[in-house]
């Protein structure tokens, strides 16, 4: 799993799942328990799935529309 | 908007120490999957800090090369998080946004994985002794994965 898709990037694990949420989320939101499935469910998928080595799987999950600019900012 | 750069932030949080030189690798071999998840023994590990409420803590700051091992059917409210370098609230009060045991075993449960091998592993981040890390840690993670003939490990970063 990744919630800093630059960082994995640069390391280059043979497979990574991202998850665009904040640090302290890696595998979903607390108490969401049917989000949590469906992001682990993608996750192991993409063991199966992957085709080339540092090949990153992109999860579609949005946290919020504007906390990338809040942190940014140094508002969270 | 674009995923959050963490190493900009990084240089931003510590303007008077050098770049931090960054584990980079160009290349990363791929070990095809043999088998179908729901055949597979699933391992999990993850860098939080987590540890059950009467193993020792971690040292929260830095350079903790110890590890936990911990039960897969270890009741969420007996573990603990002694990482401070990420917010660890909503983690707190579900350790499943960092160490989805719960959420693994409820997979093997319906048949999604295989086995969801026990123990589960947690160690710290913050780890910036890197021959340490890749000389004695490493190598005794491989050994453990090996013995409990863990096919497949989720990795969960902090």
């Amino acid at each position: 799993m990744s919630s800093a898709l630059d960082i994995t990037r640069l390391v280059k694990p043979p497979r990574s799942v991202f998850l665009n949420f904040p640090l302290g989320h890696t595998t979903g939101r607390p108490f969401d328990k049917e989000g949590q499935i469906q992001i682990l469910k993608r996750a192991l998928e993409f063991l199966v799935e992957a085709q080339e080595g540092g090949g990153i799987k992109e999860l579609p999950d949005v946290w919020s529309e504007d906390w990338e600019i809040k942190l940014m900012s140094g508002m969270t | 908007m674009s995923p959050i750069s963490y190493m900009e932030l990084a240089r931003k949080a510590f303007p008077d120490q050098p770049p931090y030189q960054w584990s980079t690798f160009q290349d990363a071999p791929l070990t095809p999957m043999k088998k179908a998840l729901k055949e597979s023994r699933i391992g999990l590990i993850s860098s939080c800090g987590v540890y059950q409420k009467d193993q020792p803590s971690f040292d929260p700051n830095k350079n903790d090369l110890t590890f936990r091992e911990i039960p897969t059917t270890v009741d969420p409210g007996e573990l603990r998080i002694a990482h401070k370098l990420y917010d660890s609230t909503d983690a707190k009060k579900d350790a499943n946004c960092v160490f989805p045991i719960e959420r693994l075993r409820e997979l093997e449960k319906e048949g999604f994985i295989g086995t969801f091998v026990s123990p589960a592993y947690s160690f710290m981040g913050r780890i910036f002794k890197r021959r340490e890390l890749q000389e004695q840690m490493i190598p005794e993670f491989i050994r453990k994965f090996i013995e409990n003939k863990i096919e497949a490990l989720l990795l969960v970063p902090c």
